[in-house]
């Protein structure tokens, strides 16, 4: 199977960083495909997969449209703001998260129309309610990053 | 339908502590226990050994020493069949999917008695251990688990939502506990039976925000037995049975979350389901006597019920409160004590269900029976409500 991979956009404004301690807990696993988002994430690059036919994005990118099962995808930028849809605060947490629990986590409506699931993170004096404006984040890590959201910083 | 399917027998464990520690002298055997429950519920049918001519097993969980346990126990059985014997996974819905296929071995006509049953053994392993594999069945195991969602955590998000949108409250979600822990308390097969009060379950350690520990399902082991039959030969048997009536299945295409933004707590997949079922049925929700929901959570009964039409929309959590869903209430829900407080052994969760389902459709139910219950609807799911298997069982005398 081959795909037509296409590099990111240039010129695009990376993610916000925030350089975290010690190593994810339960890091994802990379392949030929999802490499290129991953290694991408690591420079701030915010994007996903999208249809050369149907010209419509997925998340998490998949390098098979899972609208039109169009085997021609590329990448394209993702929404860097939206709206937090829910969230939730977790206490009891699996045994390789019980280090940095209770820890929140919610769901993102992107302002392109993409539902993100990931990681909160707090900034004090902005408590998490739905429907809120956020942004989203790179969570650099030693061993390599993971996305996140947070409340939008007022301006 | 051209052949009817009715449960005709059952037999159970009461959910709660029975794994052992891999360091107690004697230990508790899964197979032991299974063959009990084959032979109690298959006494209770009134069928012979020879008659059974389909096993569907639920698999065991990961902790069971026993390997490829539904041939090894036709092997403790001398049982030989001629029809399916098989083990189902199907996540939360393992069980529901059992029975699911044992009714299809008696629609095809390859038995005209089935079994459905399993074992589900997993208490001695802790929590934190445990969602170490469960972490991995809701969501992405590489975007989403790696941000530490747990499969609870997506209904907490349900609840945080449905607060949001219809003004619900923390003690309207409570309400379901403590109700569900009242039927539990006159249910013997329940794991916890002590009644329980509203303060005590708003003011339980949170889990999962906005959910306590009374708001989530404890965890527990179990083992149940069905006896499924033709209805030609539950008729023969001379007793009170309950049919299966109406039947609807959706899966909605996604896994745990939609990257194209939907309305997440409007459970489309149980309402497309309930849909079949009812049009198969003939009957609608206000004929539905009662519901024994897949509700792992308070929140899940709350949309569930609205989802199959039992509750208006966003009116579920305010009918839990004002007693609609109790015993004697207009739609009594979870008259076994739910997932909250019977129990929740996942694999054999929804064996369970049917049981209560049997129970009350053939009048055995004793205290928690519900006066002239004719229609039983009960659900199972996957993920976050994103496919749901949907039976109706009709009483008959």
């Amino acid at each position: 199977m081959s795909h037509d991979v296409t590099t990111p956009s240039t010129g695009l404004a990376a993610l916000p960083g925030i350089d975290m301690p010690g190593v994810r807990a339960y890091p994802p696993r990379l392949s030929a495909f999802t490499q290129h988002f991953w290694n991408g994430l690591r420079q701030g690059a915010w994007q996903t997969s999208c249809c050369q036919d149907c010209q419509r994005q997925t998340f998490p990118p998949k390098p098979l449209c899972p609208h039109c099962w169009s085997p021609k995808v590329g990448w394209s930028p993702l929404s860097q703001r939206g709206l937090l849809y829910s969230w939730t605060r977790i206490h009891a947490a699996p045994a390789v998260f019980t280090a940095e629990s209770p820890y929140a986590v919610g769901i993102v409506d992107l302002d392109s129309s993409i539902r993100v699931a990931c990681r909160l993170v707090d900034v004090p004096g902005q408590a998490f309610t739905p429907d809120m404006p956020m942004e989203m984040v790179v969570l650099h890590y030693e061993d390599g990053p993971l996305f996140a959201a947070r409340p939008c910083t007022p301006a | 339908m051209s052949r009817r399917v009715a449960i005709v027998g059952t037999s159970a464990i009461p959910i709660g502590r029975h794994q052992s520690a891999d360091d107690d002298e004697l230990q508790n055997l899964e197979h032991e226990i299974m063959t009990r429950l084959v032979s109690e519920a298959v006494r209770d049918a009134g069928v012979e050994k020879k008659d059974i001519q389909s096993l569907i097993f639920t698999l065991p969980r990961p902790y069971t020493r026993q390997k490829y346990f539904h041939t090894f126990l036709m092997g403790q059985l001398r049982l030989a069949c001629r029809g399916s014997v098989m083990e189902v996974m199907g996540n939360g819905m393992t069980a529901a999917l059992a029975f699911d296929k044992a009714c299809d071995e008696i629609m095809l006509g390859r038995a005209d008695v089935a079994l459905v049953l399993g074992i589900n053994m997993e208490s001695a392993v802790s929590a934190s251990e445990h969602m170490m594999s469960s972490m991995r069945t809701t969501g992405d195991v590489d975007f989403h688990t790696s941000a530490g969602f747990t499969p609870i955590a997506w209904y907490a998000m349900d609840a945080m939502r449905y607060m949001h949108e219809y003004g619900a409250t923390r003690e309207q979600l409570g309400s379901v506990a403590v109700k569900n822990r009242f039927h539990a308390s006159l249910n013997p097969l329940a794991q916890y039976r002590k009644p329980i009060s509203l303060e005590e379950v708003t003011g339980q350690r949170p889990i999962v925000e906005p959910l306590g520990l009374y708001d989530v399902p404890p965890r527990g082991d179990g083992a149940a037995c069905l006896v499924l039959a033709s209805e030609d030969v539950a008729r023969s048997l001379g007793k009170p049975y309950a049919v299966v009536r109406g039947r609807g299945f959706c899966h909605d295409g996604t896994h745990q979350i939609s990257d194209v933004p939907n309305d997440m707590i409007a459970f489309d997949s149980a309402r497309d389901a309930a849909a079949t079922a009812y049009a198969q049925a003939g009957v609608g929700p206000a004929d539905i006597d009662l519901a024994e929901l897949y509700a792992p959570c308070t929140i899940v009964e709350v949309l569930v019920s609205e989802a199959l039409g039992l509750q208006p929309r966003g009116q579920g959590a305010r009918a839990a409160f004002e007693g609609e869903t109790r015993l004697g209430g207009r739609i009594p829900i979870s008259t076994s004590g739910g997932l909250t407080s019977r129990g929740h052994p996942a694999y054999v969760t929804s064996l369970y269900n049917y049981i209560e389902l049997a129970d009350q459709l053939r009048g055995r139910a004793d205290e928690r029976q519900v006066h002239n219950a004719r229609l039983g609807l009960a659900t199972g799911e996957l993920g976050n409500y994103n496919a749901a298997l949907i039976h109706i069982l009709e009483a008959m005398q």
